[in-house]
């Protein structure tokens, strides 16, 4: 395949002009207090409570956070960085708030852009120290209500705020919409590969990333090729393609439900049996889990990554790929939201091994994985360029460990940021996806 | 009324008061702050497998996890074990528990009993060393993480010295010591004591929700 991808450079160069000054929300700091606290109070539910009521201040969630790992900066504590929503939790909605009030100090604006940083710069979402709590507590969880609560208080970075607005108001991301993708699919058509674009009716709808469109069309004509070779009677449509969430990322629940709603409305319509996330971890997790919360109903049709459909669909017979013969070896990386945080692990490593690659594990593999660093748009931020690749640093390594010729992964997120951070410290193991690994290798 | 006659009858009832209620009042607090319901597709529909499954597996920490916190694994162990001999096993304290229960069980015998609370009192002190110098640990510590360690490890070492009867006439020794477990049990609900009760239910609802989608807690 050969479709014309915007290049890592120029992407780079892109990400570089968003301002990182831009003026937010003029509210007044006793508003962006009261802000966040509503978004706290909204967020904090039984579970919550729970955790807010267990947690021992053992320190141990830092050993499983590669932030902390790769600065030894203890503000990086896992523990820490929801500290605010405890002492709100103690002072607001704890049974016992009446006795921890007068020794618990009320959050201010101060701690709120002291937050910032720990939460959006510090902190990616990966939910690796969920997986140390030896009280079970999901610390990852607690931090996501804390970008709610910052969301709330006009505190998102800027970059994050421009594509938020972007696609809560535009409907497009990093200027990608219907006109890029119908661009894409007729440059696709002259290739001979066929996109069903804008169908009424289709038993899978697929999915695509702005970023895909952009940098990685190739993972996108794979996807085409796949679901072709597979037989399936699909469709993407021009006005609900878009499967990343910047209200996810920034924590910001319009702009979370409008993306939402817009994807589940068109499949609805569409009479979609299968809705098929493209290579975007976060995607998964918002459409997969949380998709039927925020629709406040169950969905009328199953939600898969494109490594379950590909699994499924060699087990069923309807795919067949060819085996390599040249010994090659690759190792997978996790993206967090696809693995830890949605389930999706074996399947990936069985498409890989169809292939007949020698698929070689890191030392922190499928639940214990390392981010990439830059997870849940984090790779968009100016400010957290050095900690990211410090973060990327420790992935590397385990990469390194293992000897593969090369990295396949299931996020074009997770894959950008492997790439720049590639980039940045001249590593050359190649960043590959698996999608595209699995396109060129379909059988008859 | 003798200092032992107080720490024994109105502290020990108001103590207790204080314990069962405020114990009881956290947890149903939480309780009401309830979830709303999970209305995606499971992967596994049996969640409770998943959440009793945690409440074990998190008794021992993830393979890339475990050298880093080796320290904190074995203290861990070794505090619990040795602080449950201690209170659960000493024969007059199985006397006090019958008072309050009505059954009792088999006691093991006092030498045993004092080299375990003296292991538990070791292990608590370096516990608290930790807390008070490893930079993590002391960054994110409060009052509550060093009065719980405290309340804690007076009773522990007014104990041994009642036993040992050293220091003191013996019925100020067992004042004190009675006191001091009272100052524990009022402490309890107000502070991380509680984890007590609450570590069980969070390793539960931790299973289930990665139980849902598929994920060993």
């Amino acid at each position: 395949m050969n479709t014309e991808a915007m290049s890592l450079q120029d992407f780079r160069d892109m990400l570089q002009q968003m301002s990182s000054d831009v003026a937010g929300r003029d509210l007044t700091d006793e508003d962006r207090v009261r802000r966040a606290k509503k978004a706290f109070a909204q967020k904090l539910n039984g579970h919550r409570a729970v955790d807010m009521d267990t947690c021992l201040q053992c320190g141990m969630c830092a050993e499983a956070c590669p932030f902390y790992e790769a600065t030894q900066d203890e503000r990086y504590a896992p523990v820490y960085k929801f500290r605010p929503l405890r002492r709100f939790y103690r002072r607001e909605m704890s049974p016992m708030r009446w006795f921890y009030r007068p020794f618990t100090r009320d959050i201010t604006v101060a701690d709120l852009k002291e937050w910032q940083h720990l939460v959006y710069d510090a902190c990616t979402g990966c939910g690796r120290c969920d997986m140390i709590c030896p009280m079970g507590i999901k610390i990852s969880a607690a931090i996501r209500v804390m970008r709610h609560g910052l969301a709330g208080a006009g505190f998102v970075p800027s970059e994050m705020r421009i594509i938020r607005d972007e696609q809560r108001d535009k409907n497009t991301l990093f200027g990608v919409g219907p006109e890029q993708l119908k661009a894409l699919v007729q440059k696709l058509g002259t290739q001979g590969i066929n996109v069903p674009l804008d169908r009424e009716q289709a038993d899978v709808m697929l999915l695509t990333t702005a970023i895909e469109i952009l940098l990685f069309p190739d993972a996108f004509a794979a996807n085409a090729k796949i679901l072709n070779k597979a037989g399936a009677d699909w469709t993407i449509r021009s006005d609900a393609f878009e499967a990343a969430n910047v209200g996810i990322i920034t924590g910001d629940d319009p702009t979370m439900d409008l993306a939402v709603k817009r994807i589940v409305d068109k499949a609805n319509a569409c009479g979609v049996k299968t809705l098929l996330t493209p290579e975007s971890g976060h995607a998964y997790q918002m459409l997969r889990w949380e998709g039927a919360n925020e629709m406040g109903e169950p969905l009328s049709f199953d939600v898969l990554s494109m490594p379950e459909f590909i699994a499924a669909e060699i087990k069923a017979g309807r795919l067949n790929l060819t085996p390599q013969s040249n010994g090659a070896s690759v190792t997978y990386h996790d993206p967090c939201r696809l693995a830890r945080k949605g389930g999706v692990m074996q399947q990936p490593r069985d498409v890989l091994a169809a292939m007949g690659l020698d698929v070689r594990e890191t030392p922190a593999n499928r639940r214990e994985n390392y981010c990439c660093g830059g997870g849940c748009g984090e790779f968009v931020l100016k400010s957290a360029a050095e900690l990211r690749q410090k973060a990327f640093e420790i992935k590397k390594n385990e990469i390194d460990e293992t000897g593969a010729d090369a990295v396949v992964t299931g996020c074009a997120n997770c894959r950008v940021n492997l790439m720049i951070g590639a980039e940045n410290s001249g590593w050359d193991t190649p960043v590959t996806s698996l999608v595209e690994t699995v396109a060129a290798n379909l059988a008859d | 009324m003798t200092l032992l006659e107080f720490a024994s009858g109105p502290g020990l009832q108001w103590a207790l008061w204080i314990f069962v209620f405020g114990i009881t009042w956290r947890v149903v607090g939480a309780v009401f702050l309830l979830a709303r319901k999970d209305l995606s597709k499971p992967r596994h529909r049996n969640t409770v497998r998943a959440g009793l499954g945690a409440v074990l597996s998190r008794s021992t920490p993830a393979h890339a996890f475990e050298k880093k916190i080796r320290f904190q694994h074995f203290t861990g162990y070794a505090w619990h074990f040795a602080l449950f001999i201690s209170v659960l096993f000493f024969a007059p304290h199985i006397l006090f528990f019958k008072s309050v229960l009505g059954f009792s069980w088999p006691h093991l015998p006092n030498t045993i009993i004092m080299v375990t609370a003296i292991i538990a009192t070791a292990v608590l002190i370096a516990l608290l060393v930790r807390r008070a110098t490893h930079p993590v640990q002391r960054f994110i510590s409060n009052a509550d993480d060093y009065i719980s360690i405290f309340v804690v490890l007076v009773p522990l070492v007014t104990g041994i010295l009642a036993f040992a009867h050293f220091g003191a006439r013996y019925e100020t020794l067992l004042a004190i010591h009675l006191l001091s477990v009272e100052a524990m049990m009022i402490w309890f609900p107000f502070g991380k004591l509680m984890h007590t009760i609450m570590t069980m239910p969070a390793r539960f609802q931790a299973g289930t929700a990665f139980g849902r989608r598929g994920v060993k807690a």
